[in-house]
């Protein structure tokens, strides 16, 4: 019997049982749907809290400081120093050069003095940064956008700042565009006045949150290069050492997860205290894959009843249909036609109830992922994306629950294959 | 057909259904087999077509020694040489009339114009050209055994079998069907063995014979 045979015979003995059939594919749907569903919340979850975790950034980004480490640093996920160690092109040239790195991004920061339109002046940090390698940087725009990397009339204020401007964070959108004056320091040989400012004006294009350094002002590396330059054109102040080191910081970003620790190692062999999340985010992933294994664990239980009913539904044609195998037998049917028959309905039972249950289970996803952001935004919590789809796991769960069924229809189809032909000639 | 015995065994009990059976059935001939239910007569027709191996004995049909094919050989066996008529008309309930005529040239892979075609023919040559799109449930007894007798000729088969074709038949389409096979034996030139309680339908044969406690005689 041709393949196209013997869909056909398929096709009419599912329309036939209709009821039956629907059932039992409602039964793998409801499996299969649970599955995807608790796989794309637990995927879509771990990577949200690994994310937050890392501030927003690549997971695997690792913050290098202009420092000497102490013994125990890479026991610890935060900075452990003792002393200035200073940092440099070459510094980072020799960083680059290990093999688990994929990107090295300086870091620069400045003392300034900010004077925002209505609001009091006062002393923080300016940071800058190469912001053509946004993506390597522990940054999250939370309203309007980032500085152009060559802009030096442009710059984003951390979300902490919002507060010393009196605008409430939902409000952020509102400080896009205002004008803010600033002035970066130097000190002065001698005479009357100690400091001179180098002043500039600058547009709020964005608020940001930030772990890339410490300050409340987000600039293109360029302007914090004006800003050093303009200082050490000055005396040295003992207030601040750093001015000497070219850089006040690196974000390294590793080739994956599994070599944060490798390349802190070889940091720490350069002389560089470095600190990133690696310990909490190792612990946290082992919760989060005792999670994954309850959620999976439910969802294959949950696939082995279908796969039961598949079987037994299966099992009870194979005895209702005792008269017409014999019959098919007797006309001339092969053990192998017998056993395709019942093996292609089983597949097309799993396929179609695993079509209709992953799309089901992205539904229950993105449901659940709505309520469960409602809630977080009603408690005043900043919401999750609990529910990116992945064709991935769509097209694995209707795959996987084809499969199951091709499985649970296995001792069915065989027993209906070896059934004596003489059951078509057999009383009732 | 040459010593052919033939025992169910149940556990630890054995019924004997056959025992020694002689037959000789020219080709194009036309036989009859009566008796008593139990007798053994639907045993008889079930190793004869390959559906069932006897305990003792040789069958040959043609070139093939029956008893001794297995697996494909047997279904190519079943599929080319033989034709089955059953008293409950074996129709796949899920298919139409045509689509189970169909489905014995399917399984000699026929390609499906061909077979088509052929389907609606031979459901002409029974009348029921009409018929072919509907569902065995949409048919009488009568309709249906004739559906059936259309796929057991589907292939040209040289030995047609057949178990009690009119047993659920009234005497009206009990005869029509065998008028039917027997105008389709005459066309084939074909075989055709009837097994019947009915006396109208046995005493139509060109031999009758009697099966009874598992021995065979010519009536």
């Amino acid at each position: 019997m041709r393949w196209s045979d013997t869909f056909r015979l398929v096709s009419r003995s599912i329309r036939r049982r209709a009821a039956r059939a629907s059932l039992t594919g409602l039964g793998v749907a409801l499996g299969s749907g649970l599955l995807v569903a608790l796989v794309t919340i637990s995927n879509t979850a771990d990577t949200n809290v690994i994310g937050r975790l890392s501030h927003g950034g690549p997971v695997a980004a690792i913050k290098v400081a202009p420092a000497v480490p102490e013994p125990d640093q890479l026991d610890s996920d935060s900075l452990e120093s003792r002393g200035i160690h200073l940092l440099d092109d070459q510094s980072v040239a020799a960083i680059k050069h290990s093999r688990y790195v994929s990107s090295v991004v300086p870091v620069m920061t400045s003392e300034v003095l900010a004077l925002p339109p209505k609001a009091d002046p006062s002393f923080g940090l300016m940071i800058g940064t190469d912001l053509t390698q946004l993506g390597n940087l522990p940054i999250t725009v939370l309203a309007g956008r980032m500085p152009s990397p060559s802009s030096l009339t442009e710059v984003a204020i951390s979300s902490s700042y919002l507060d010393h401007l009196h605008v409430v964070p939902a409000n952020a959108p509102a400080v896009l565009g205002m004008e803010i004056e600033f002035a970066t320091p130097r000190r002065e040989p001698s005479g009357q006045v100690r400091f001179r400012g180098r002043w500039f004006r600058a547009t709020i294009v964005g608020v940001v949150a930030q772990q890339v350094s410490d300050g409340d002002f987000v600039f293109p590396i360029k302007q914090t290069q004006l800003a050093r330059e303009w200082a050490l054109g000055g005396e040295p102040d003992p207030d601040f050492p750093l001015l000497a080191s070219q850089y006040t910081g690196l974000v390294v970003v590793a080739t994956s997860l599994d070599r944060v620790h490798d390349v802190r190692a070889e940091i720490d062999q350069l002389g560089y205290a470095t600190s990133a999340p690696e310990h909490l985010i190792a612990t946290v992933q082992r919760y989060l894959r005792v999670v994954d294994i309850v959620l999976g664990g439910i969802g294959t239980v949950a696939l082995v009843i279908a796969a039961l009913s598949i079987a037994s539904t299966l099992l009870t044609a194979v005895h209702e249909r005792r008269r017409e195998i014999g019959v098919l037998k007797a006309i001339g049917a092969r053990d192998s036609d017998v056993l395709r028959w019942f093996l292609v309905e089983a597949v097309a039972i799993g396929f179609g109830g695993g079509i209709v249950g992953s799309l089901a289970g992205v539904g229950m996803a993105e449901l659940l992922g709505l309520a469960v952001n409602d809630y977080l935004l009603k408690q005043g919590l900043g919401g999750v994306e609990l529910s990116s789809i992945s064709g991935t796991i769509v097209v694995g769960g209707v795959v996987g629950a084809s499969l199951l069924a091709l499985l649970a229809a296995a001792v069915p189809a065989l027993m209906a294959s070896r059934l004596s032909a003489r059951e078509a000639v057999a009383g009732e | 057909m040459h010593g052919l015995s033939h025992t169910y065994r149940t556990g630890g009990d054995s019924l004997t259904v056959l025992r020694g059976v002689e037959l000789e059935v020219e080709p194009g001939g036309y036989v009859a087999l009566t008796g008593p239910s139990g007798a053994g007569k639907t045993t008889l027709l079930s190793i004869l077509g390959g559906l069932e191996s006897p305990t003792e004995g040789a069958v040959t049909v043609g070139d093939y020694a029956v008893a001794q094919l297995r697996g494909d050989q047997l279904a190519a066996f079943r599929r080319e040489t033989v034709g089955f008529v059953f008293q409950h008309f074996g129709l796949l309930g899920a298919l139409t009339a045509v689509e189970n005529v169909e489905l014995a040239l399917a399984l000699s892979r026929l390609n499906s114009k061909a077979r088509e075609q052929r389907s609606l023919e031979l459901l002409a040559a029974v009348g029921l050209a009409e018929r072919a799109q509907h569902l065995p449930k949409a048919l009488s007894g009568g309709e249906k055994q004739r559906v059936a007798i259309a796929r057991a000729t589907a292939n040209v088969p040289r030995l047609i079998l057949a178990d009690e074709p009119t047993g659920n038949l009234d005497p009206d389409a009990g005869s029509a069907v065998m008028d039917l096979l027997e105008r389709l034996r005459t066309a084939n030139g074909c075989t055709v063995i009837v097994v019947s309680h009915n006396p109208i339908v046995a005493g139509r044969a060109e031999v009758c014979y009697r099966l009874e406690k598992g021995l065979l005689q010519p009536t």
